[in-house]
């Protein structure tokens, strides 16, 4: 039976709780407090009960053999031990959990690599003082005027002005 | 030296013109150089110099080598009396006109120029500093945003602690199961033989009891009426006795 339990592994509280982000505090409190309570049940449980003095209830129980037969009864009983039905479940989502973090991270080093490109564009542009427009509206496109949507000055709606 | 082509007043301009292409074209060489001086040059600092706010130093600096310092002042006033004198250019109410107005403009200009000018070019650093603000504004996002994509990477790492919490929850509680259903057999099997020692000693305390009432019962009832009076008056005589003892005591 001791083998079939599976070891506990050390949860690092302090350092889950760094890692959760604020959306998702609620769920990690409830997550927390449920543990704890666990926790507390199983230490509340002592690991095994008395053990039946057999000799006593041999010279008390009058009726001949009863002792002896529950006695031989209880030796030669096997509890039934609960059915693991979460421990599979759990892997599986981990397993899925696994999947898109990976996914999620490769998207999160695209969106990294884009930004870092932008940054750097931004970076070598060269100063303001020193563009002409055709510079300025090569560097940011919104600038530009369209000067056939508006063909004359000043080429934007005057309410942009 | 066309750059010079600006010869009016806006010399008193400071050297930063337009945040458009005409003057800062004009700086650049005509079609000297292959196309897109890309950046461009900066702006000059200061306009060209002038002498009297019209005349350019090139000139002065043309005629230094051949007639000195006084070269261009005496060419200047040679030519406005040789205009005057040959009558080129005619004296008419209209020059007294040209005077007046020229020395107003010159006037206004002196006065207002440096404000207007310090106007002007406070428009331009509005616009710049406006672009520039939108720059940096973008880029501290930009890094910003880098950052925060670091972070959840960083707290994804974190996932398996979430099984592992699980995981222990689902052993404990089998755990807590097993104890459970071992300390209740326990105590079910207790029970019931506690039971039977229970019922055992009830027999017992049962048989006593009716024992005892029987056997009282039979003695009430094998006493005779004749051992009765005997016994009293045996009483009687052991009381007188006692009060005698008592009495005497």
């Amino acid at each position: 039976m001791a083998g079939r339990r599976a070891a506990l592994k050390a949860v690092d509280w302090v350092a889950f709780s760094e890692r959760v982000p604020a959306n998702q505090r609620g769920a990690f409190n409830a997550l927390k407090a449920r543990s704890d309570a666990i926790v507390a049940r199983l230490a509340s449980v002592p690991e095994a009960p008395a053990p039946i003095d057999w000799s006593y209830y041999r010279h008390a129980v009058a009726r001949p053999g009863m002792a002896e037969d529950f006695e031989r009864k209880f030796g030669a009983l096997r509890i039934p031990e609960a059915v693991d039905t979460q421990t599979t479940a759990i892997d599986t989502r981990e397993a899925e959990a696994e999947a898109s973090a990976r996914a999620y991270a490769t998207e999160s080093e695209d969106r990294v690599a884009r930004y870092r490109a932008e940054l750097e564009k931004f970076r070598n542009m060269i100063p303001f003082d020193r563009m002409t427009i055709g510079d300025l509206n090569d560097a940011f496109p919104e600038t530009t005027l369209d000067k056939v949507k508006h063909p004359y000055w000043p080429h934007k709606a005057i309410a942009d002005l | 030296m066309l750059s010079r082509a600006v010869i009016l007043s806006a010399n008193a301009l400071k050297g930063r013109g337009h945040f458009g292409a005409g003057l800062v074209q004009a700086s650049r060489s005509l079609h000297t150089t292959s196309q897109s001086l890309a950046p461009v040059p900066p702006l000059p600092e200061k306009g060209g110099k002038v002498r009297h706010g019209v005349f350019p130093e090139e000139l002065f600096q043309l005629l230094y080598p051949k007639t000195g310092v006084t070269g261009p002042y005496m060419l200047g006033t040679g030519l406005l009396v040789y205009l005057l004198s040959k009558e080129v250019y005619i004296v008419n109410p209209e020059s007294f006109a040209a005077l007046s107005i020229t020395s107003v403009i010159i006037y206004g200009v002196k006065t207002y120029g440096p404000s207007v000018a310090a106007f002007a070019d406070k428009l331009n650093e509005d616009k710049v500093a406006k672009a520039q603000e939108v720059k940096d504004l973008a880029m501290a996002s930009l890094a910003q945003a880098i950052e925060d994509e670091k972070k959840e990477q960083w707290r994804i790492e974190g996932r398996a602690l979430l099984f592992d919490a699980k995981r222990n929850n689902v052993a404990m509680l089998l755990e807590t199961n097993r104890r459970e259903r071992i300390h209740m057999v326990n105590n079910e099997v207790k029970k019931r033989l506690d039971y039977q020692i229970a019922l055992q000693q009830l027999h017992r305390n049962m048989e006593q009891e009716h024992m005892i009432n029987w056997v009282e019962k039979n003695v009430v009832g094998s006493l005779t009426p004749q051992q009765e009076k005997e016994s009293i008056a045996k009483c009687i005589t052991d009381l007188k006795a006692l009060a005698l003892a008592k009495a005497t005591a």
